[in-house]
């Protein structure tokens, strides 16, 4: 599903944050990356979904090269791709149900289809009847939650996730990281970026180790 | 489920050429209301956008309206005036009737009109100061006129005509002022590319005023942008929410030009109608008709659109999720 091939990436500046990355992650496969802040975790997502563009090497998502994708074509790789923030991103001028609706709304579904799948989402993330509500009035592991309702339901193939559980208690984090391996389970390739190393060794997942901009282990 | 099962997996779900478009027109009537009611929101930053994209377009049309009227063949009176023919034999003489005959069968004349020495008498003396002037002769001093409106409406060919008349049988003198005649059409020739630069200045304005305020706006949404980016939303899907509120900022102000205009017309009518009647002309500003009307709408809807279209599709497309 996601295969990087001698990746490396240098940003304009000369920093040079991915050094000949390369790995092959196959379709429904749940994976840590992990490593210290400035290891290039963030940045190897951005290859993923064509927010930032290798500087040599090969990224290929779901069989397309996207190192020489033109940039009409980067709307339609992210329409299948999930994307969770650390600071969730959401909205705050909009309502839970506006917020995740927006993948619905830009692939261009019905309302009243996109009424059913945005009610689907928030249960599936145990918010069920809080469409109504202000993204303000949620605590953080609701607002979090939304966030991970924006980034399924569109079921996108795969879900990319920039420390997730960054701002959420040992509790919440592992309700969130459960989440996750439940959409996995459901095919969907998961990339799970975190520095939480407690967390990810109380999982049973693949790791990639960055460190420096180099895989350090698997 | 292995990578040739999903090779195309990034990408959404496989949709057909119909129901693409049945989406891209469900998000055109989405965006044709919501954004009228986004903006209705802020009534106060709404009403001042308007009132000021209403005033730029309303000045040139203003102008151009008065020029319109000015220069109109109904109104000719106004700048064309008739040509005096002053009599050197009295009206009533067969002379004098011989020549008014001669004038009507011509083919250069449009008009004739005789005034006789009684006649001017009385319109003389009803003009003020005059009257005791004229008390001063024991006869009428008056010669008797014959009024020729020329069919010809350039300089050279009236002059013809004067000339042409002056050398008849009974003709005193022939009056006009030729000169006069020219310098006017000559100012209405250059009020008329004033106000095209108007026109063209105004209508920039008017693009850049939308353009300003809408890159406003997206500098406030800047972060529903980049995550509509980033969840697959294209640059013209992101766009085309301004391409609306440009429309409806471009069509409010031009219904705004529309009752600036009506009303300004309203105001200066009266004044205006006196000033013709004193030429003896039935000039009048007259107010926008029903198609002029859709005009001014359409021109303000196009240049809403126009304006949001130069000013944020670069800007738009440099705002990219990081």
């Amino acid at each position: 599903m996601l295969v990087f091939d001698h990746v490396s990436k240098r940003y304009p500046n000369g920093y040079e944050a991915l050094s000949d990355v390369s790995f092959t992650v196959e379709a429904g496969a749940f994976v840590f990356l992990t490593g210290p802040s400035g290891a290039g975790k963030s940045t190897l997502l951005k290859l993923i979904n064509g927010v930032e563009r290798s500087s040599r090497g090969q990224v290929h998502v779901a069989g397309q090269n996207i190192s020489r994708l033109p940039a009409r074509k980067i709307p339609g790789l992210r329409q299948g791709i999930g994307v969770v923030f650390q600071n969730h991103q959401l909205l705050f001028d909009r309502r839970v149900y506006d917020n995740v609706a927006l993948p619905l709304f830009i692939a261009g579904m019905k309302p009243a289809e996109i009424g059913r799948r945005v009610r689907a989402a928030l249960s599936k993330v145990g918010l069920t009847g809080r469409e109504g509500d202000w993204p303000e009035t949620l605590s953080g592991g609701e607002q979090q939650r939304v966030g991970i309702a924006r980034a399924v339901v569109h079921r996108p193939p795969i879900l990319l996730a920039d420390e997730p559980t960054g701002n959420l208690d040992p509790d919440l984090s592992r309700e969130i990281m459960s989440l996750f391996l439940q959409f996995s389970q459901l095919g969907v390739t998961v990339l799970i970026a975190t520095h939480d190393l407690e967390l990810v060794e109380s999982m049973p997942a693949r790791r990639l180790q960055l460190q420096d901009g180099r895989i350090r282990a698997e | 489920m292995n990578e040739s099962a999903t090779g195309s997996g990034a990408h959404l779900r496989q949709i057909n050429r119909t129901d693409r478009l049945k989406a891209w027109s469900r998000h055109h009537r989405q965006l044709f209301r919501s954004t009228l009611i986004t903006l209705l929101n802020q009534p106060g930053a709404l009403l001042i956008t308007w009132l000021v994209i209403g005033i730029a377009l309303s000045l040139p049309i203003l102008l151009s309206l008065a020029l319109r009227e000015i220069s109109e063949a109904d109104t000719r009176q106004v700048i064309q005036p008739a040509m005096s023919v002053y009599l050197s034999v009295p009206s009533e003489s067969e002379t004098a009737q011989a020549l008014l005959k001669r004038l009507r069968a011509s083919s250069a004349v449009g008009e004739v009109r005789l005034i006789t020495e009684q006649a001017a008498l009385a319109e003389f003396s009803s003009l003020a100061g005059f009257g005791d002037v004229l008390n001063a002769f024991s006869e009428n001093p008056l010669p008797g006129i014959i009024e020729v409106v020329p069919r010809e409406r350039d300089g050279a060919g009236i002059k013809l005509l004067a000339q042409q008349i002056a050398g008849q049988d009974g003709v005193d003198q022939v009056s006009f002022d030729a000169a006069w005649l020219e310098r006017l059409s000559a100012i209405l020739g250059i009020l008329e590319r004033v106000l095209y630069a108007l026109g063209v200045l105004f209508s920039g304005a008017v693009i850049l005023i939308i353009g300003n305020t809408l890159r406003l706006t997206i500098e406030n949404q800047r972060g529903e942008i980049e995550i509509t980016k980033l969840f697959g939303g294209s640059d013209s899907f992101v766009q085309r929410p301004f391409i609306y509120r440009g429309f409806w900022l471009g069509f409010g102000g031009a219904l705004l030009a529309f009752f600036i205009i009506q009303s300004s017309l309203l105001y200066l009518s009266g004044p205006v109608e006196r000033l013709a009647q004193s030429y003896r002309s039935n000039f009048a500003l007259e107010a926008l008709n029903f198609g002029e009307s859709i005009g001014l709408f359409a021109l303000g809807a196009l240049l809403g659109i126009l304006g949001s279209w130069v000013s944020v599709w670069r800007y738009l497309k440099q705002i990219q999720p990081k």
